[in-house]
């Protein structure tokens, strides 16, 4: 009965009602039927209550009014399966067609999002976004909101059934529901609160208890499994005593709920008793039994009330995409002239706040090699990512042929760049459709051409099914050299004029360094290139280097100029020079 | 430095264990006895609490029925009611409590089980877990086991306690409208037996493409950029659209299988009431009851379904998590490392390979590693080189027992590591990690965490020597500063030499490393080298090297292809035989000096 989820602002309901369109009618209709089936309980209520009142009075039983009664019971059946069948109809098919609909518009979103939103996340997230989430909002549609209809149907139609009777005892039996849904309604308000507080206590917690895992090669090296496990038991304990003073918390409330509805019994017993003089004997069995009936389904509104909460978690994070600001695409469009490069005057932070590049400006010309380099963290990578269009820059512009990037025709900035960086992006899907991607309807012999001018076709060829073998997580695992060769495949049958190069980090084995050297030769001939370097030999022909510090760039000019400077790039230089004469001994 | 091949292991459960939730619960039954008692013991007074508005009602009811009722009987009946139904629902509220108190301790005590287990695993299949991993074992899992023992408790006792008592009492009163009353559960049953059975064929069709539809989601949210760099969005767009409307489709075939009997049960279980109306009106007519028996089963059966439905729900519940624990399960299940404890006699430091055959995979025919034999010096260097793929890595990770050759001995000192104790073990072998973990403290904590008496000198000393001094000290709080996991105030690269100064400061006579991690951060490269020189001094090493010229001073190089030892030497003996080492050799000499050139012809061929 205690789950708890957060939602700490409002939710979006509207734009779940707004993107249910067509099925809005169908969800209408669906909880009607469920007013209805309760209606149809209700007549069955109403039929016993009749023959109750009628017997206290001392009528007859005569055949006819027992086929009545019966005739009437059989409707109420009937009319509660037929109903519940039309319910359970609709709002499956309605909750089955919006979580379609809302995965669709969620995969629209993602897709419009600048790259930027996609690179560095957790690709887990979001395939629960989409998968988990949209269930969690289909059972509160396919079930919760059924519920709440039914916890107030039957209530209801024994309200009025009550004050046709008699005004005072339906007033009584009013009255702890109107006392008692207030105080559930502000409860969940509440326990939504409790619940957000939670999360970021278990969140500090469960990250304890996840390093214990991470943690274990240290602990094991240093012989500390002891106090590994000592950390472990105090992080354990911490999210047991969280979750014992939650439960607390939110079992009272739900339990004050119940008791004040049920509290209801006695008072109509009580103003049955304070109007019991001008009573008849079947007014009174009728508010017993009513009074003993109406308040079993509010209490299902508990339950409700979870499958809302649930929802309301989930369609927050939906929120969160939904929400992402997506980059306007500028009108009119102009097409570029040449495939210059230019940045001007561009600044850029990931937060808003701590600048990562300031002021930045330069030239690059057609079929020029400029290279890029600087100490870790000087905002590199991030320039390739803002050339490459992956983000907008706060302030400034990155033009192509004269034309600032916004202002290109949809498609024209993918066009005329390509991009090797160090994390190769392969999906699951042949080798063959993953250099295909580089262009539209390329055939067999183009992107064998371009793998073997990529030096991937010899170790694609020894793939048990050459082009024909699936990669991706269940398919054939490709080194990261490996990978770095289907990358420049793909790039050289994509042949756009500008190539953006993340030189690799990771230290390969020779043979495929070398072929990966050579597969990069290739790519870069004739094309305006940018390159990030971290080895500075394979740059020595730059026609320009820029040395990026913390966001600006402090030294530009050839390498022969750079050394001669005696500057950073000659400190960087001189101490590539010794790493690369360093040998290891013991 | 643990090869990751995750997910090749996990063979799919043929048939899901619906109990699997029950089993891995039960040997933690122990320290959540008492709550557990308590638990059962507050549910089972709060049902007989719950009876009294039943019971209030009808005595009140038959008073009425007989004409004998007071107002006093209504205001006894009330004042009685308002003391039963708050102590019922804060007894009801006490045994949810304590349930869940039990449930906390027992997963607890499971989590600790899982850690203990786990530290007892063969570290490569730790390594193995990714974070996500991780989570979902110790957090995610445990956690829905919650609802099991939470929940099935009080909300089972009271629905099983209450259904039993309502039974008999409605036998005892009057066994033809008791069978009235009870007439609808069992049809409603067959309806959802039924319901069930006709979409059976179809739920493992939807379950397929639920499955479907998540792979190509995940398929296509991994795709993403390249998708969006070539932007190919029609294709895979289609593509995945298209397994969500299947998906959709499949989903409203199996809901109108289903609901016309299984939504069916629902109805049925709570309409009851329209049988007894009919059939104790018939019964009065025939005179086998009187009015107020006939009152006491409108009461007493209209409510009859409602802790079925209740019961029904749970099985569902339960059901549900049970083949949710895979992670769980499988952890558990997984043999223990063994480990001896014994500190055994080294003489030397000296690493030998005796015919060691190793693979990742259970099925013996993916070998990583077919009779690699070799010797490293005491006091020497040694290095592991070869093609991607060659078993280089996986001699690093199994001389430091990340993982169990599946035949041959691996001595250090002439001792099977083996034999040796993990204390021992780890002792004697230092490695330079892939992803330096560091736990949350102190600098000083940090460096400490390898030898716990060092004095502040001693951790100066190292931290020299690891060319860490310099950033440590410029730090605000120098060696007191607080770091951690994600905390971002070191770079990849400072993590780095600090996990070497800790190295330092453990000073193992045996030192593992793989270049490849070990010089992950190449703006950095020349400290980490200076740093890794210190700490190499005078040891055994073993290193996985790329850069050649780094190794060209090793005292042995063995040269591993496809999982063989195929050749070993020096520098110069390797280059003479002119092999695989000598093609290598040029490789790098040729990479070297490549350079990237947008004009010219690049290079001519070497």
């Amino acid at each position: 009965m205690v789950a708890v989820t957060a939602s700490g602002r409002p939710v979006q309901w509207r734009r779940i009602w707004l993107l249910a369109g067509p099925e809005q009618t169908r969800m209408l209709r669906a909880m009607l039927f469920r007013l209805m089936q309760s209606f149809a309980l209700g007549l069955g209520f109403a039929a016993t209550l009749w023959a109750i009142r009628d017997l206290a009075d001392g009528r007859e039983i005569t055949q006819i009014w027992l086929w009545q009664i019966t005739g009437l019971a059989a409707l109420s059946l009937a009319g509660q399966l037929g109903f519940s069948f039309l319910a359970v109809s609709d709002a499956w098919q309605a909750s089955f067609r919006v979580c379609g609909t809302v995965r669709l518009a969620l995969l629209d979103r993602l897709l419009a999002l600048p790259l930027g939103y996609h690179l560095g996340r957790e690709r887990g997230d979001l395939v629960n976004l989409m998968s988990t989430d949209v269930d969690a909002l289909g059972t509160f549609l396919s079930d919760g909101l059924g519920r709440v209809v039914q916890a107030f149907g039957l209530p209801l139609a024994i309200l009025v059934f009550m004050a046709a009777i008699d005004v005072r005892l339906a007033l009584a039996m009013a009255l702890t529901i109107a006392i008692g849904v207030p105080v559930l309604a502000q409860t969940s308000h509440k326990l939504s609160g409790l619940g957000l507080r939670r999360q970021s206590q278990q969140a500090e917690t469960s990250a304890r208890v996840v390093e214990f895992v991470v943690g274990q090669p240290v602990l094991r090296a240093f012989g500390r499994q002891a106090e590994g496990t000592a950390r472990f038991q105090g992080a354990v304990d911490g999210l047991y005593a969280i979750s014992v003073r939650l439960v607390r918390a939110l079992v009272a409330p739900v339990m004050v709920f119940v008791a004040i509805l049920m509290l209801g019994i006695p008072v109509t017993m009580l103003a049955i008793a304070w109007t019991l003089g001008g009573l008849e004997a079947g007014t009174v069995l009728t508010a017993l039994i009513l009074a003993y009936a109406i308040y079993a389904p509010i209490i299902n509104l508990v339950s409700a009330m979870e499958m809302m909460r649930i929802a309301e978690a989930s369609l927050l994070r939906m929120d969160a995409v939904f929400d992402q600001p997506v980059p306007a695409p500028a009108s009119p469009t102009r097409s570029p002239e040449g495939f210059a490069l230019s940045v001007d005057d561009v600044s850029f932070a990931y937060d808003g706040k701590t600048a990562v590049l300031r002021d930045l400006s330069f030239e690059v010309p057609e079929r020029s090699m400029v290279a890029i380099v600087g100490p870790s963290g000087s905002g590199k990578s991030t320039l390739l990512n803002l050339i490459a269009h992956f983000w907008d820059p706060d302030t400034g512009t990155i033009s192509i042929g004269g034309v600032p990037l916004p202002e290109l025709p949809p498609g024209v900035p993918m066009d005329q760049i390509s991009m090797v960086s160090q994390d190769v992006a392969l999906f699951s899907g042949s080798v063959f459709d993953n250099i295909a991607i580089g262009r539209h309807g390329a055939t067999r012999q183009e992107v064998a051409a371009a793998a073997r001018a990529a030096q991937a076709d010899g170790f694609i060829t020894a793939l048990p099914r050459g082009y024909d073998t699936e990669l991706g997580e269940s398919g054939a695992r490709l080194s990261g050299g490996e990978r770095q060769r289907i990358a420049i495949a793909r790039a050289i049958l994509k042949d756009a004029p500008i190539v953006l190069l993340d030189e690799a980090t990771a230290a390969i084995d020779p043979i495929n360094e070398r072929a990966l050297q050579e597969a990069l030769i290739a790519l870069v001939l004739d094309r305006t290139l940018i390159v990030v370097a971290h080895k500075l030999n394979t740059i020595a022909a730059a026609d320009r280097i820029f040395v990026l510090d913390r966001g600006t760039i402090v030294e530009q000019g050839s390498h022969t100029e750079l050394v001669a400077q005696q500057g950073l790039y000659a400190r960087l230089h001189a101490r590539k020079v010794e790493a690369e004469g360093w040998t290891l001994s013991s | 430095m643990a090869r990751r091949h995750a997910d090749n292991r996990r063979t799919a459960p043929s048939d899901p264990d619906m109990a699997a939730a029950l089993r891995i619960l039960r040997p933690h039954l122990g320290p959540a006895l008492g709550p557990l008692t308590f638990s059962i013991v507050a549910a089972v007074a709060y049902t007989l609490l719950e009876l009294a508005p039943i019971w209030v009602t009808l005595w009140l009811v038959t008073l009425t029925v007989r004409a004998e009722a007071a107002p006093g009987d209504f205001v006894a009946g009330a004042v009685l009611l308002a003391v039963t139904i708050p102590l019922c629902y804060t007894l009801y509220g006490l045994s949810t409590e304590k349930s869940h108190v039990a449930a906390f301790r027992m997963i607890r005590s499971l989590r600790l089980r899982i850690a203990e287990h786990l530290t007892h695993l063969p570290l490569g299949q730790v390594t193995d877990l990714s974070s996500g991993a991780s989570r979902k074992l110790m957090i995610d899992e445990p956690e829905k086991l919650e609802l099991v023992v939470a929940h099935a408790l009080p909300e089972g006792v009271g629905a099983v306690l209450m259904w039993m008592v309502v039974t008999v009492w409605l036998f005892a009163t009057d066994w033809l409208m008791a069978l009235a009353t009870v007439l609808l559960v069992p049809v409603a049953l067959l309806a959802m037996g039924l319901a069930i059975r006709r979409s059976v064929p179809n739920m493992a069709a939807f379950q397929d493409a639920n499955l479907h539809m998540n792979g190509v989601l995940a398929e296509f949210l991994r795709g993403i950029t390249a998708i969006k760099v070539y932007h190919r969005a029609g294709p895979a767009i289609a593509r995945t659209a298209t397994a969500i409307r299947d998906f959709a489709q499949l989903q409203s075939d199996w809901g109108r299988q289903f609901v016309p009997l299984g939504g069916t049960f629902y109805a049925l279980i709570l309409a009851n009431i329209t049988v007894i109306l009919p059939v104790g009106l018939w019964s009065l007519h025939a005179g086998w009851i009187d009015l107020t028996e006939f009152l006491l089963f409108v009461i007493l059966g209209g409510n009859y379904g409602a802790p079925l439905m209740r019961l029904f729900n749970l099985f569902g519940q339960m059901a549900h998590i049970s083949v949710a624990v895979t992670n769980i399960d499988h952890v558990l299940s997984s043999q223990r490392q063994p480990d001896t404890g014994a500190d055994l006699p080294l003489r030397g430091h000296e690493v030998r390979f005796d015919a060691v055959s190793f693979g990742y995979g259970e099925d013996g025919d993916t070998a990583a590693l077919r009779d690699v034999s070799f010797t490293a010096p005491g006091a020497g260097m040694t290095a592991l080189i070869g093609p991607s793929g060659a078993g280089k890595s996986t001699v690093a990770a199994l001389l430091a027992r990340f993982y169990d050759p599946w035949s041959g001995r691996i001595t250090i000192g002439g001792q099977d590591i083996a034999a040796m104790g993990q204390t021992q073990l780890m002792e004697t072998v230092s490695f330079v990690f892939q992803d330096t973990f560091l736990f949350r403290g102190t600098i000083a904590e940090a460096l400490r965490f390898a030898r716990q008496d060092a004095s502040h000198a001693d951790l100066e000393a190292a931290a020299r020597a690891a060319r860490a001094y310099d950033f440590i000290t410029a730090l605000p709080d120098g060696f007191d500063t607080m770091i951690g996991d994600g905390s971002g105030i070191l770079s990849g690269g400072e993590r780095q030499r600090l996990a070497i100064a800790r190295a330092i400061l453990k000073d193992a006579p045996v030192l593992v490393l793989d270049e490849a991690t070990a010089f992950a951060d190449p703006d950095n490269e020349a400290e980490i080298q200076k740093a890794i020189s210190a700490l190499a001094r005078g040891k055994t090493v073993v290193v996985v090297a790329h850069r050649l010229h780094t190794i060209t001073r090793a005292d042995r190089i063995i040269v591993l292809d496809g999982g063989r030892c195929v050749a070993q030497g020096r520098h110069e003996e390797l280059i003479a035989q002119d092999g695989l080492y000598a093609r290598m050799w040029r490789d790098y000499s040729a990479t070297r000096s490549a350079r990237l050139q947008t004009t010219a012809p690049a290079q001519e061929a070497v």
